[in-house]
């Protein structure tokens, strides 16, 4: 099974980001920030994480660059009400596979995820 | 006034959601980019809202208020510390020639960024919990934070509720501290509230669109 890791400080994001995955039978694990999520990263080996943005301590983007140090191979996708052109570019570079804005539609989100779970994925 | 934990993180993300387009909508009007923290939110009874608000803001504040209508009808007011006001100004004229004031043409231009920043955040509150909003004409102030509070509470006898919303961000180095104060009645603060609830039930039972 697909194991995915939730990224969001909000518990209510993460509770509903975890029913449409679990719904459509992927394994979710979360965290409620960055740097719990980059110990779950390393303990939980997720083949792909989606990953809010605005976070207290450290942002999203911070996250999203000291995971693909951990793992150049890593999948993330930026899930983010944040719509700025400067932050979707932000997140091409730092190597997002993708980019969902919230609120999170159900469909969207899975067709980022099983983009991303394609082997042939290319993270920039 | 203490939300329920649902409640609270319900209105917080909401909040997230509405704050970031807000801010993207003064990306675009300044052309640079805005890095937002995370907002803070909290709700009073109107006559103890004076410590939440100078959390945020203090001394010399500007203050767009405009009043919006609807089946949830309040008052809205963005407040803004003065400098920020000042530098928000100078970010969107592109220039310094402001000097540290705000004459009529900042007014101007101060008014319109509140205009669009609480319609870009009440807009997303209203496309989300499926309540429409009319806004009056905005107004802007300038006055110290302890006359501007004052005025807010003697405003209406009525008991009323304030949802106080911190946010603080940075545009090109500089550090603006902002705040969102909606005030509202009884009847439109629990309706506010039961639409909150039901957006939080639709999330949780897999879609937040």
């Amino acid at each position: 099974m697909v194991k995915i890791l939730v990224v969001d400080d909000s518990s209510l994001a993460r509770r509903s980001t975890r029913k449409i995955l679990e719904t459509a039978g992927y394994e979710v694990v979360d965290a409620e920030d960055g740097l719990s999520a980059l110990e779950r990263f390393y303990l939980d080996r997720p083949q792909v994480v989606v990953l809010d943005v605005t976070m207290r301590n450290m942002d999203g983007i911070e996250v999203l660059r000291r995971l693909r140090d951990l793992d150049k191979a890593a999948k993330v996708i930026i899930v983010t009400a944040d719509v700025q052109t400067s932050t979707r570019e932000m997140a091409e570079t730092g190597g997002a596979c993708g980019f969902v804005i919230k609120p999170v539609v159900a469909r969207t989100l899975l067709a980022a995820v099983a983009s991303a779970v394609e082997p042939e994925a290319l993270c920039s | 006034m203490q939300l329920t934990p649902l409640q609270q993180d319900a209105v917080t993300e909401l909040i997230n959601i509405a704050f970031s387009r807000a801010a993207a909508s003064l990306s675009e009007l300044t052309k640079c980019r805005v890095d937002l923290e995370v907002p803070e939110v909290s709700v009073h009874e109107i006559d103890q809202v004076s410590g939440a608000i100078s959390h945020f803001v203090s001394g010399d504040v500007a203050t767009v208020h405009q009043v919006f209508t609807g089946p949830v009808a309040g008052d809205a007011f963005l407040l803004l510390n003065f400098d920020g006001a000042v530098h928000l100004v100078d970010l969107l004229t592109d220039t310094a020639s402001t000097k540290g004031t705000l004459g009529a043409a900042a007014r101007e231009v101060i008014t319109e960024v509140g205009n669009i920043l609480m319609n870009a955040c009440l807009g997303v509150f209203g496309n989300l919990l499926h309540v429409r909003f009319s806004f009056s004409v905005p107004k802007l102030s300038l006055d110290d934070l302890g006359f501007m509070v004052q005025s807010l509470v003697v405003a209406d006898d009525a008991l009323q509720h304030a949802m106080v919303v911190g946010a603080r961000f940075k545009m090109r180095g500089s550090e603006v501290t902002g705040c969102l104060v909606l005030v509202l009645g009884i009847s439109s603060f629990e309706l506010f509230l039961k639409a909150v609830e039901a957006w939080a039930d639709q999330s949780l039972a897999g879609d937040q669109g």
